[in-house]
């Protein structure tokens, strides 16, 4: 029995020593595992806002009046819309279509004389509806400035400056709803996702379609032998490649960790393992580096992208793509990740989420190691 | 371990319904070197793979180093090597990391794993290519090296398919010199190939067409069984015409355009080489040659291909 166990270890051994050999011969391995992530994080933290400022403007001031000037200044100043040009309403069409502005503010004539009369003028903003995102957000920038305008100029007059019923926002949780702090725990599950999948798919396949499956096949090495040397060398670097994204995260942009470090790792490990899973059924199944690569990408990248709630809320989904997301274990890793990183939520909150993808990588391990024959028919 | 070291009867595998291999019986003796002949898709591969515990035969036995091949596949793998048609060493890797490996697979380690990687270096002659890429070896050198790792951990028995496919002369030879060195200390093997001028260092040879053992006995007398017509060899100018006249005559079972001369099979009661000499010359042919030859495994193969098969079947022969 125990001289078994101990052939055992040293079959498995032999195999993830070998497999650490060809990663470390092939750079393009550590590449994919450890570069890319963080190149891709800082491309995203960087590049990637939902946070819009100059904001191009265009303006038709009918007035042309010091209020009227007051007006625009304030939705230029702060820096939130830039004076694109000025203009008449009816090139706004034009302006839109050509790119040149995506809104277009008319001061109507009379505005200064109606304002001091207190009749209460009306300003005429035209939007670019094109995309609905920047759309809604030049309208609620531009609310807020009105009424604050509205609100400076009561308080000049000696008016109460409070109206009767208000609402006052507090934003918990990334309060200045930087994309980074959004960003960073979806991206570790796609980097993780992609990563994972492909490295074993192609691994795993690469036996096959070299032959050399079928050498092995033929000595006392083991299913379980092979699955636990080619997955437990990738396990480590995707460990690795959580560590650096999550510390790239925290170093370079400042995402903070409130709650207890080892629950993220306990979701990374999970994580992994499901997609660890996922890539050795990949290659069980086509048992080609060609089509491997391309059902791992497919498969990975889609579901942790668009289903996980990583740039989309799941909430806006049809019912049958969110009935889908619960499938996906990307969904329960950036929950997870979100609550622990930015809420400081620990076991006792997010259990739920740990239990869902522990079943959902036990069930894909079990798929892919029922369809690893060793017989060759 | 007392008996043969394989040992097939009535062996069978099928493929829905076709038949890869039909009800072949044969045993190999402990040390032997026994070849497996026959073209493409005979069933050879299916064969090596049924024996190997790979792939269960449909119906009949096999016991390889006394183990059932269908009840303990297990026992069988870890007691035989087994070089596949493509045997796939990692290229990417150096050749003793290639050795490292397989020895591991097969649960050798630490100082065990190092001195034997060391002795199967030296009977390969690949000491001074310990660090080299593999995949930057000629091929004939990385088939002496995956030979070396299908008998790192001692096997037994040995099935080598195709181990010398496209690899040069020169290299055969040495290759074939390793081959006899492990049979001389004792381990049976099993060697498919396409080079009938490497079947004649086979003690025994084993024919297949479709799926059937159709000859099997030691290179001597399968030729004496299979071509019992004398084998000539003719030489001269003008050969093709008086040729054709020649293979028209009683007693001429074959003639064959070899090179820049003649091969000839004739009724040993009927012609001689000195008649056949005659008879060229008759025919037009000129400064014509003619010597006796022994007949080669190639005869026998064409023999075997193109007739159904003589006397007692040979596949119920055992030593």
């Amino acid at each position: 029995m125990k001289r078994r166990l101990g052939h055992f270890l040293v079959r498995v051994g032999a195999i993830a020593a070998k497999e650490v050999l060809h990663i470390r011969r092939d750079p393009r391995t550590l590449y994919m595992a450890l570069v890319m992530p963080v190149l891709m994080l800082l491309l995203f933290g960087f590049g990637v806002s939902f946070d819009m400022d100059h904001i191009p403007l265009a303006v038709a001031d009918r007035d042309g009046t010091r209020a009227s000037r007051e007006l625009v200044d304030a939705f230029v100043a702060p820096g939130e819309f830039a004076l694109a040009r000025r203009a008449g309403p009816e090139e706004a069409g034009d302006l839109f279509r050509r790119g040149r502005a995506l809104a277009l503010l008319v001061v109507p004539r009379d505005y200064e004389r109606d304002l001091s009369r207190g009749a209460g003028p009306r300003l005429q903003l035209l939007v670019d509806g094109a995309d609905p995102v920047t759309a809604n957000q030049i309208l609620a920038k531009a609310d807020a400035i009105v009424r604050s305008v509205g609100l400076a100029r009561a308080r000049r007059a000696g008016l109460s400056a409070e109206p009767p019923l208000q609402v006052k926002v507090y934003t918990l949780y990334n309060p200045e709803a930087r994309s980074a702090e959004y960003l960073v725990p979806g991206l570790a599950a796609y980097l993780m996702a992609i990563a994972a999948v492909l490295l074993t798919a192609l691994t795993v396949a690469g036996e096959w379609e070299r032959g050399s499956m079928e050498q092995l096949f033929a000595s006392p090495v083991g299913r379980l032998d092979i699955i636990l040397g080619k997955l437990l060398p990738y396990l480590g670097l995707g460990i690795l490649q959580l560590l650096l994204v999550v510390g790239v995260g925290t170093a370079v942009f400042d995402v903070p960790i409130q709650g207890s470090p080892l629950a993220v790792f306990a979701f990374g490990f999970l994580f992994l393992i499901g997609m660890l899973g996922q890539g050795l059924l990949i290659s069980v199944v086509t048992k080609n580096q060609l089509v491997a690569t391309q059902a791992g990408a497919l498969s990975a990248l889609l579901p942790s992208m668009l289903l996980s709630g990583m740039l989309f809320p799941l909430e806006n989904m049809p019912l049958a793509l969110r009935v889908l997301s619960y499938v996906v274990p990307a969904r329960y890793l950036v929950r997870g990740l979100r609550g622990v990183m930015l809420k400081g939520n620990g076991l006792g909150v997010l259990w739920p989420d740990l239990l869902a993808m522990a079943i959902l990588a036990l069930a894909i391990l079990a798929v892919a190691t029922g369809r690893f024959k060793r017989r060759l028919a | 371990m007392s008996g043969p070291s394989i040992e097939a009867v009535g062996l069978t595998r099928r493929f829905g319904a076709f038949t890869a291999v039909d009800q072949v019986t044969f045993d190999v003796a402990r040390g032997e070197i026994f070849g497996y002949l026959g073209a493409n898709g005979a069933g050879k591969s299916t064969t090596i793979r049924m024996l190997t515990g790979l792939l269960a035969p449909s119906s009949g036995e096999a016991r390889v180093a006394g183990f059932d091949v269908a009840q303990r596949p297990e026992a069988v793998k870890s007691s035989i090597g087994y070089m596949s048609q493509k045997f796939s060493l990692y290229l990417d890797l150096p050749v003793l990391e290639n050795l490292l490996f397989f020895g591991g697979a097969y649960g050798l380690w630490g100082k065990e794993l190092a001195l034997r990687a060391e002795e199967i270096l030296e009977l390969t002659g690949l000491r001074a290519l310990r660090s080299a890429t593999t995949g930057s070896l000629p091929g004939g050198i990385r088939q002496r090296l995956a030979l070396g790792c299908a008998i790192l951990h001692r096997p037994g028995v040995v099935f080598l398919d195709e181990p010398t496919a496209g690899v040069d002369p020169v290299a055969r030879r040495q290759f074939w010199r390793l081959i006899r060195d492990l049979s001389g200390e004792g381990t049976t093997v099993f060697v498919t190939t396409h080079y009938l001028d490497e079947a004649e260092y086979c003690r025994r040879i084993g024919l297949m067409t479709d799926g059937r053992l159709v000859a099997l006995d030691t290179p001597q007398a399968l030729k004496r069984t299979w071509v019992p017509e004398r084998v000539l060899v003719a030489r001269g100018r003008n050969l093709a015409a008086a040729a054709a006249a020649l293979a028209d005559r009683p007693g001429v079972a074959a003639v064959e355009p070899f090179g820049s001369g003649l091969h000839l099979r004739v009724q040993p009661e009927l012609w001689d080489a000195v008649s056949v000499k005659a008879a060229l010359a008759a025919g037009g042919a000129a400064e014509v040659a003619v010597e006796e030859a022994e007949p080669s495994l190639e005869d026998v193969f064409l023999a075997v291909v193109s007739r159904p098969r003589p006397g007692p079947a040979p596949a119920e022969v055992r030593p």
